[in-house]
């Protein structure tokens, strides 16, 4: 059989999206719009000290309200088992174990009424009666918990002590960025309905198969039992990847009060309930010869962690790999706090980290004179420096270069303020990234029915980054069939198991399960007719043959075609099914450092130096992406995470009150996202060439349009104003 | 949320009886301030609600010399009115600068007069010192992040800003405000219409309970005078000021002759700069006089760390504001 890369483009047909119509004409089901027949409705009562215990609860005032079922809280909720360790991330403690406070907005009780109005107004009705203790709520506070090397990522090469001491040339900078909120539109929604030990959930969720497991576990069920649906998800952002403490109460709300129950959580708790991206302070030392060639690269990061919990958070361990040096030393450290539960925000750590280095390398050109372009290629890492082996692919270089021209670089003077348009400064920034790799486990399934079209699937999620759409085009490609012959369905754990939606890794897992499903129908096709004396393919093997137009052919000798409706017509057939799986290689095994995406990002911005304002004029992506499957939804993916760049830069922040612990601004009007009149012209080209480190060439989309947008509109700002901002987000104060 | 009654009153008279009689009563027009404090924050629960956009004041009349804009009409009619838009264009402005065409195709123009303050720590309920919501209970807000907060007007005892942009603008035009109450009819200048916090921040305005805005009479200003809104925020739209200037002058042979000043983001009220005005009022239009305005306009601040910028950052708004209007930049 041909293989997809053999013909592959670069970049594929921007084909609309397929589940489009659903969405536009508003009946894609989302998991707040699933209910069963004589469901109940549940809210939460949260936590207004930020630690301690509570000494007393009064809850008769709720239980007594009308339309209510059930008052849950620790004292007559059941014991609750903590879901499994999953490959990067412990699940979040199950709620309502005992009397302790760990977090401002914990949940201490979940009201299960008739109505989701009769729930929340008694919710508030529950009275607590606590017992306070100091939170710590301060990354530096001498009193916290540290934990080092938390994933046994830090790395270390060369002599960095020596190194420094003999630079010719040093920058020695400290970083901060803040707390932000994931903010998907989409309020995450819970329905479940028991039978028996069987369970039903529909929920927001990046992973299916992780919240069966979890649910299974935390209610002593089967697995088998419980099932997860997830058709569309209205966005997560890495929120919807762990299983919160809503989902369980959902759930258990639903046992105790023997109805289906639906939750949907308030935007003030999608601050507090489904994660956040940690605060950071960061400190950074370079150390260069005068032509800027990097010999030392030091970056220390902290960032926070939850009390009992852990968070997959590297923000200094990119930096190891990120340019060529000798003398490397990258440690990440967690302080445990009283906050809530981090998690995944697109590009976990390395938006923070990327925002550290690539402002420094940015000092760094300044220090040495050398362009802030030219410095990075002196620095080009040719391999993985850490792992000492060639790249499964790397068109970095072509993401500078081709981005420059685009942008028109080398029309920028170097000096500080010295551009200018009207009263407005002028100033022009860039960033390179370079995006880990990320690939986990998938499970898909394909068929070919009667009628010679497919069915695809696998219970992975689409939360809006085009799943449904690139799978489809993918199979159609992969069984030689049109778009409208395809069906691909997923968010459903009676699918084999797909990967999470996060990592960026999920078009690489899924579309190799996908292509090895496809090519195992395939596989089953020949299968069926090998001993066929009717069938002109008889006898062929699976590397002979190629498919177009509903058939199979034989590669060399076409007029050996048949088509699969014959096939299956002719051997009485309703279906051909094969399941495919994925699993990403050692790097040693196929000697190559695995390739995530590359990019270069540029960046022009106005400032109102009197007012402090600053405006992104327009901004200039390059993307090493590898294959990139449909043109359309990756370069969606780009600029929406640009939006979320832009919004990290300037905007964006969760603010916690210093004594209290309590979020002061969770909600959409006081936690600042960019709306489209602070979006200007994006423009996104993608470069280089299919990754080797899957059999379809992709690298993943999905985080790294986020990455180097703070970096290069902090240089930019510089550039403007002279004035170098290292803590974001950079605002109206900062620059009066 | 607490179960309510919803009254939908059709004639002004009786909607005022009817929320006098009962202290529980309360008005709701367009409900973009109502409802987020009733439903999602739990700040407010009244036991009944008397809608008033049944009332036969959604309307807008104009004169040579006034404009009057029934309280119910919304921002977004007002900000179209050809009146509005050829005499008052700051007027304009600051609606169109204010929230989204979503909320302003809602909210009332005596809503708008009316917003509660965006303050966080008013706006829950869990937060025990907040002496607008709780008198005497103190304010949590000074010793938190407050970086959207009041430094004019403001105390320790609080720092609420009033966030509306439109009053901002009208209470430089000496805006009169038409009340309905139970022993009828009474009229308030605009200017007189809010009360500092300076010891009770919970009683916000001259309004009795039970007394509803029927109208305002907006006097025009004279043919030639310049305006402008500027309004400083970190976001292009949808936000809250950080510093706002409503400025109106008339000037002739480079001479300030008449000036009317307005500040928001830094007011717990809408902050009306007379000793601004007064510098600036047969003044040359030079920058030496805006700045002089400036100073004027933004003495004796009471800030918080989170509050400090608005100081230099207010000054900034009104010089660049007056520069704006006047062509005046060197």
């Amino acid at each position: 059989m041909t293989t997809t890369m053999e013909a592959v483009r670069l970049i594929g047909p921007g084909v609309d999206r397929v589940d489009g119509p659903l969405k536009v004409t508003g009946t894609a089901p989302y998991p707040a719009d699933f209910g069963f027949p004589d469901m109940a409705h549940a809210a939460l009562a949260h936590a207004t000290v930020a630690a301690g215990r509570i000494r007393g609860i009064e809850s008769a005032a709720a239980e007594a309200a009308p339309g209510v079922l059930a008052v849950i809280t620790h004292r007559n909720a059941p014991h609750l088992t903590r879901g499994p360790d999953t490959p990067v991330w412990r699940q979040p403690p199950p709620p309502l174990q005992d009397d302790r406070i760990l977090f401002y907005g914990q949940y201490v009780g979940v009201v299960v009424a008739e109505t989701a109005e009769q729930a929340t107004a008694a919710a508030r009705l529950i009275e607590i009666d606590y017992e306070p203790a100091e939170p710590l709520l301060d990354l530096n506070d001498p009193r916290a918990e540290v934990v080092t090397d938390p994933w046994g990522m830090d790395a270390h090469r060369g002599d960095v002590a020596a190194g420094l001491a003999s630079a010719d040339i040093t920058v020695d900078a400290n970083y901060s960025t803040p707390d932000e909120t994931n903010n998907p539109m989409g309020l995450f929604a819970t329905v479940a309905a028991w039978d028996g030990d069987s369970l039903t959930v529909h929920d927001s969720t990046q992973w299916p198969h992780g919240v069966r497991a979890a649910l299974a576990v935390a209610f002593g069920v089967p697995e088998s039992g419980v099932r997860v649906l997830a058709p569309f998800v209205g966005g997560g952002f890495g929120a919807a990847l762990r299983v919160w403490p809503h989902v369980l109460l959902t759930v258990l709300a639903a046992r105790t009060a023997k109805r289906p129950v639906k939750l949907v959580l308030t935007r003030p708790e999608m601050f507090t309930g489904v994660g956040h991206r940690t605060r950071t302070v960061q400190h950074i030392r370079l150390g260069a010869d005068r032509s800027g060639h990097l010999t030392v690269l030091d970056h220390e990061a902290k960032n926070s962690i939850a009390m009992e919990d852990d968070n997959y958070e590297p923000v200094a361990t990119d930096s190891s790999w990120a340019y060529a040096c000798p003398n490397v030393d990258v440690r990440d450290l967690q302080a445990r706090l009283n906050i809530p539960y981090p998690t995944s925000m697109r590009a976990p750590g390395q938006a923070q980290g990327n925002f550290a280095l690539e402002s420094a390398l940015d000092e760094l050109s300044y220090a040495t004179g050398v362009d802030p372009l030219e410095l990075r290629l002196r620095n080009y890492a040719e391999i993985q420096p850490q792992l000492g082996l060639p790249w499964s692919s790397k068109a970095l270089r072509a993401c500078f270069e081709q981005g420059a021209e685009r942008f028109g670089w080398h029309a920028r003077d170097p000096r500080p303020r010295s551009m200018h348009d009207g009263s407005w400064l002028v100033g022009y920034g860039m960033a390179g990234v370079s995006f880990f790799w990320f690939q986990p486990p998938c499970q898909a399934r394909a068929s070919i029915r009667a009628d010679g079209t497919a069915y695809v699937r696998s219970s992975a999620t689409d939360i809006g980054t085009g799943t449904y759409t690139v799978m489809t085009q993918l199979s159609a490609e992969l069984l030689g069939l049109r778009l409208d012959q395809v069906q691909f369905s997923l968010g459903d754990t009676d699918m084999p198991e797909g990967a999470l939606e996060g990592g960026s890794g999920l078009t690489a897992a899924l579309g190799t399960a996908v292509r090895a499903a496809c090519r195992g129908v395939i596989q089953a096709c020949l299968g069926t007719v090998k001993d066929d004396p009717g069938s002109p393919l008889r006898g062929c093997r699976l590397d002979e043959v190629t498919v177009a137009d509903g058939h199979i052919l034989h590669s060399y000798d076409p007029v050996r075609s048949e088509s699969y409706a014959d096939i299956l017509a002719r051997h009485g057939l309703d279906e051909l099914t094969a399941d495919g799986d994925s699993a990403p290689p050692e790097p040693q095994d196929v000697g190559m450092a695995p390739a995530g995406a590359f990019a270069a990002r540029f960046v022009e911005v106005r400032v109102d130096p009197d007012l402090g304002l600053v405006r992104v004029a327009r901004v200039v992506s390059a993307i090493d992406a590898g294959r990139i499957l449909n043109g359309k939804t990756a370069t969606s993916q780009i600029t929406g995470g640009t939006v979320g760049g832009i919004g990290m830069a300037l905007l964006e922040e969760t603010v916690t009150d210093p004594g209290t612990g309590r979020i002061t601004n969770a909600n959409f009007g006081d936690y600042l996202v960019p709306v489209n009149a602070d979006i200007p012209d994006l423009d996104v080209l993608f470069v280089g060439e299919p990754g080797r480190f899957n059999p379809i060439g992709v690298k993943g989309v999905g985080e790294v349009g986020l990455v180097g947008m703070a970096a290069a509109i902090a240089n930019a700002v510089f550039h403007a104003t002279g004035r170098r901002i290292r803590s974001l987000p950079i605002t109206v104060d900062q620059l009066l | 949320m607490r179960p309510f009654e919803y009254i939908q009153a059709t004639v002004p008279a009786q909607a005022v009886a009817t929320v006098t009689a009962d202290p529980a009563a309360d008005y709701v027009a367009g409900g973009t301030t109502q409802v987020d404090l009733m439903l999602k924050d739990g700040v407010l629960s009244p036991a009944r609600l008397v809608d008033v956009t049944g009332l036969p004041l959604q309307w807008i009349a104009a004169d040579a010399a006034v404009i009057r804009v029934g309280a119910t009409t919304t921002m977004e009619e007002l900000a179209a009115d050809p009146t509005v838009s050829a005499r008052l264009p700051f007027v304009r402005e600051s609606l169109l600068r204010s929230a989204s065409v979503q909320l302003r195709n809602m909210a009332t123009i005596g809503g708008n007069l009316l917003q509660r303050t965006r303050c966080r720590y008013f706006r829950d309920p869990a937060v025990e010192a907040c002496n607008k919501r709780r008198p005497g209970s103190g304010c949590a807000a000074v010793t938190g992040p407050a970086r959207m907060h009041a430094i004019m007007g403001a105390s320790p005892d609080c720092i609420a800003l009033h966030a509306s942009d439109l009053a901002v603008a009208l209470v430089t035009l000496d805006t009169i405000v038409h009340i309905l109450g139970p022993g009828g009819v009474r009229s308030v200048p605009l200017t007189e219409f809010y009360l500092e916090p300076d010891g009770s921040p919970d009683v916000e305005n001259v309004l009795a309970h039970g007394e509803l805005i029927t109208d305002i009479e907006i006097p025009l200003l004279p043919e030639g005078a310049r305006q402008t809104y500027l309004k400083v925020r970190d976001r292009t739209s949808y936000e809250f000021a950080l510093a706002s200037a409503a400025v109106a002058v008339v000037v002739e042979d480079k001479m300030i002759r008449d000036a009317r000043i307005g500040l928001g983001g830094v007011g717990t009220i809408p902050w009306r700069a007379f000793d601004a005005e007064h510098v600036l009022r047969d003044a040359p239009a030079s920058n030496e006089s805006f700045r002089a305005a400036a100073e004027a306009a933004v003495r004796d601040p009471f800030t918080v760390p989170g509050t400090a910028f608005k100081v230099e950052l207010a000054k900034r708004t009104l010089v660049r504001a007056l520069q704006t209007v006047t062509g005046v930049t060197q």
